[in-house]
């Protein structure tokens, strides 16, 4: 009986002698599971995909795919026997065949898997009609990722290995493609892991996160929770999405800041009374309200199209970013006075 | 660990290797041998005298070398002349001349009486034109013969480099506010040096082991040492020995090159980078001085021994008609295919052995065995039939099986060999560059398209390289025409090539004899450069 489709266990990721990654471990449970591996570059992320897929071998611990050890010390499969596509970050599309040539190489293989994908299909939906007679030297480097992309994908793997697979791709076309991959990939049931750097496209394509820093998986959970609730201030600090400010627990439900005053919530975790906390506010935590008597200085204003992002100073210099919806009415410059609707409730409140 | 890399493409690539190397092996054990007494004899007498002649003949070819292959390069690159676009792809028509024949040419036309005594005569009437016309015989006449022959690899390697140069580096050049001549020194010459030092080291290398035209001169160099040991004083050790030291030599030249090499990938260009150069166009007296040398160099490099040749071809019509033209045409071409068909296959199979074992070992194995191309084809001709001699005393008669030496000297399947010892460097090489033309990903990218190794090889490899095999074959073809010493001592009996009877004819001092085997050796040598002139001026 297959108890999970993919089973890393204990593994350590190398790269020649110098280890990247220690000691992980890392399940994907269901087939047609999308994994996200986050983590900043040359953290070790593609060496983890590159190991999987079978081009480095590992001297500890355990790779299991539909439970057969395809890695481990003493096992080995090679690459062209795992049935595992990776679609290289730097496309890899061979220079002397053309892009359709080049994608028929991929639907070659596996071609009496029942997998209902097609060469033209796939083209189509990768917005590729336009350059399929040209030779990789003739294309975008985005062209080119998703050349390399409609290959791995009509080869019909039983995992596919995405490294970095839309950074080339245009701002404009990322997110229709973001959008058609999921829709590929969920509906053909295709067990992938995508390694980026971009958490919006982690958040959004992912069953599952997974942080890697420092050499280690520091969280694997699924979008919403690494979001809200990171478990450490590494975490924190890699997604970038708040601040980590002074805090007092005040009450089962209460803590008190010198700046903002009284938050209120739900603590994910039990803090005693009378600790001393770093709480956790993103954006989003924080209102808007002129009428408020708690006023910050504006130190500076980001427009992200559907949202501005104010970043605003305390009596005590800390620098706490509010998200405001960019059709609200009252705009306010830098130097201005920024309301904080009060009392600030948290939904949840996440401290370290 | 070992043993996990150890598949048959390690296998296979670990046996060429060591074929590829047992010469310079044999050369190396020479050193523990004991020697005759012509070793004493030639320390006391000539050997400072090759070593030194070695010295000047290499010098002078570098010098000359240097100086016509780079300043074509140079013009050829940066100015529009009339008639540029032709001279880009003729001046590279001078390695279909031999430099033996180029030697005959030389000599054939300003000898007593020669050619140019003729055309005085015609000119003028007569008179005593002998002592007024130069002569070009000895060191001189080596020199320019070799040079005029191999400044080829000088101007095709400088000039690929010129080409690939982006125009931004000059164009960086004269925001610095150089001149065009400070340009040249500070930023095009140093940037295109790799390029010049791996041209002048295949020059060094084969000037070191020439023995077609250092021999017809009479020039006492290392390499007719080596000869002499064997031929004159039967001193087989000696000629070993001596070619011990021509191989430290070349060794040393050959790491020069390979650094040089390695450094120059660092002159590849990104995509974005390269920015196609706005030649000068030149006008007036200008114009005419850098046609004037391109010419010059064309016409002494390729025209004039064509001429020679032909013109002796037409005035002594005999020679021509008794040539066997078709045998000999038949001999080349049948030695040609052979000889490519093998160097081909198992160059590609070693390189590919080295790429998917990632082996160090492997790497350095074929980088020693390469290094048999410096080799003057006398000594390895000479350690084939002494291995094989050993092979069939020690070996073959130990399980009662009569002689195999008829299988290998004197026969097709001999030559085919040592041409295979002599020119795997050539292919190796080739195969080589074209594979590092692929990034080693494209081969991971296939494997996890479930292609095997074998499959890679044959679906991807071959299809992305067969210009490359094309242009490597068409270079072997170019050497085997042109090549001596091998054919001579290895050819099965009564067999020739053009090669072998320009050669025949010309030590019996019959040159107007050699004259139309070494002609149509030219000619088939030509077409086979014409053929490839676009891959060789792009690569």
């Amino acid at each position: 009986m297959i108890k999970n489709f993919l089973e890393i266990e204990n593994v350590t990721f190398n790269v020649g002698n110098k280890s990247k990654v220690n000691n992980l471990s890392l399940t994907i449970e269901n087939e047609g599971d999308i994994i996200c591996l986050l983590g900043p570059s040359g953290i070790g992320k593609t060496t983890i995909l590159r190991t999987i897929a079978g081009l480095e071998k590992i001297q500890s611990g355990k790779i299991s795919l539909k439970n057969k050890i395809i890695s481990s010390k003493n096992i080995h499969l090679d690459p062209e026997k795992r049935n595992i596509s990776l679609s290289f970050q730097d496309n890899c599309l061979f220079p002397h065949y053309n892009v359709i040539q080049n994608i028929e190489f991929g639907a070659a293989r596996n071609k009496k898997k029942k997998k209902d994908l097609n060469v033209d299909d796939v083209i189509r939906f990768l917005n590729l009609e336009h350059v399929k007679e040209k030779f990789p030297h003739e294309i975008s480097s985005g062209e080119a990722q998703r050349a390399s992309l409609a290959r791995s994908l009509l080869s019909k793997p039983d995992l596919l290995l995405l490294d970095e697979p839309l950074s080339n791709v245009d701002q404009s076309f990322k997110e229709e493609i973001q959008v058609k991959l999921k829709k590929i990939l969920t509906e053909l049931k295709i067990t992938t892991i995508i390694v980026t750097h971009d958490s919006y496209e982690a958040f959004y394509l992912g069953t599952k996160c997974g942080i890697i820093l420092d050499g280690q998986l520091k969280q694997y959970d699924d979008p919403y929770n690494v979001y809200h609730f990171p478990n450490s201030v590494e975490v924190v600090n890699f997604l970038n999405r708040g601040i980590l400010i002074p805090a007092k627990v005040t009450g089962e439900n209460s803590l008190e800041n010198d700046d903002l005053g009284t938050i209120k919530g739900n603590f994910i975790k039990h803090y005693p009374k009378g600790s001393d906390v770093q709480l956790l506010l993103q954006p989003e935590d924080l209102e808007h309200d002129d009428k408020s008597n708690l006023k910050l200085e504006v130190v500076d204003r980001k427009f992200r199209g559907t949202n501005f992002i104010y970043t605003l100073k305390t009596l005590s210099n800390l620098l706490i970013p509010v998200f405001v919806h960019s059709h609200h009415i009252h705009q306010h410059e830098v130097d201005e006075k920024f309301g904080i609707k009060r009392p600030i409730i948290i939904d949840h409140i996440v401290c370290f | 660990m070992l043993l996990k890399k150890i598949d048959i493409w390690y296998l296979s690539s670990f046996f060429i290797s060591i074929i590829v190397a047992v010469p310079i092996i044999t050369v190396f054990l020479s050193f523990f041998e004991t020697t005759g007494n012509y070793s004493s004899i030639l320390k006391d007498t000539f050997l400072y005298e090759y070593i030194f002649n070695s010295i000047i003949l290499l010098f002078g070819v570098l010098l000359l070398t240097f100086i016509i292959g780079v300043g074509c390069a140079y013009i050829v690159s940066f100015y529009k002349f009339p008639g540029v676009n032709f001279f880009k792809w003729a001046l590279i028509l001078s390695f279909a001349v031999p430099a033996y024949i180029y030697a005959y040419s030389l000599t054939a036309f300003f000898e007593n009486f020669g050619t140019a005594f003729s055309i005085l005569k015609n000119l003028f009437g007569e008179g005593d034109y002998n002592s007024s016309i130069p002569k070009f015989d000895g060191m001189l006449g080596a020199i320019i013969s070799i040079s005029f022959s191999l400044f080829g690899y000088v101007y095709v390697l400088t000039r690929a480099s010129f080409h690939y140069q982006s125009q931004n580096l000059i164009e960086l050049g004269k925001n610095l506010g150089f001149s065009k001549k400070k340009s040249f020194f500070k930023i095009i010459l140093p940037s295109a040096r790799p390029a010049i030092v791996a041209g002048l080291s295949l020059v060094a290398m084969e000037t070191l082991s020439d023995f077609g035209s250092v021999s017809f001169f009479g020039i006492s160099t290392l390499t007719t040492g080596i000869y002499n040991a064997w031929i004159s004083f039967d001193d087989l050790t000696l000629a070993n020995r001596l070619s011990f030291f021509l191989l430290i030599f070349i060794f040393g030249l050959f790491i020069l090159e390979n650094f040089s090499r390695r450094k120059a990938q660092y002159h590849s260009l990104s995509k974005g980078g390269f920015k196609s150069k706005s030649v000068i166009t030149l006008t007036g007296y200008k114009s005419l001085l850098a046609f004037s040398f391109c010419f010059f160099v064309f016409f002494i490099s390729f025209l004039f021994p064509v001429l020679q040749m032909l013109y002796w071809t037409i005035i002594f019509p005999k020679h021509f008609i008794d040539l066997k033209i078709t045998e000999l045409f038949l001999n080349t071409i049948l030695l040609v295919l052979l000889s490519s068909i093998v160097l081909i296959l198992f160059a590609f199979i070693s390189n590919y052995g080295n790429r998917v074992s990632k082996s160090k070992f492997l790497e350095a194995l074929t980088t020693f065995s390469i290094s048999g191309y410096a080799i003057p084809g006398i000594i390895l001709a000479v350690a084939f039939i002494t291995f094989i001699s050993w092979f069939d005393n020690n070996i073959v008669r130990y399980f009662g099986i009569n002689t195999i030496k008829s299988i290998f000297i004197g026969s097709i399947l001999g030559l085919v060999l040592v041409y295979f010892v002599r020119f795997y460097s050539l292919a190796s090489n080739g195969i080589k560059s074209g594979y590092l033309k692929i990034n080693y990903s494209i081969d991971e990218s296939s494997y996890l398209l479930g292609y095997s190794k074998f499959k890679t090889f044959t679906d991807v490899h071959i299809p992305y390289l067969k210009n490359s095999i094309f242009l490597i074959g068409i270079l072997i073809a170019i050497e085997i025409i042109k090549e001596l010493p091998i054919t001579l001592i290895m050819r099965p009996f009564n067999f020739e090539t053009f090669a072998t009877t320009a050669y025949v004819f010309a030590s019996q001092d019959l040159l107007e004899a050699a004259a139309a085997p070494s002609l149509l050796l030219i000619i088939i040598a030509s077409i086979f450069i014409l053929t490839t002139s676009r891959y060789i001026l792009k690569d």
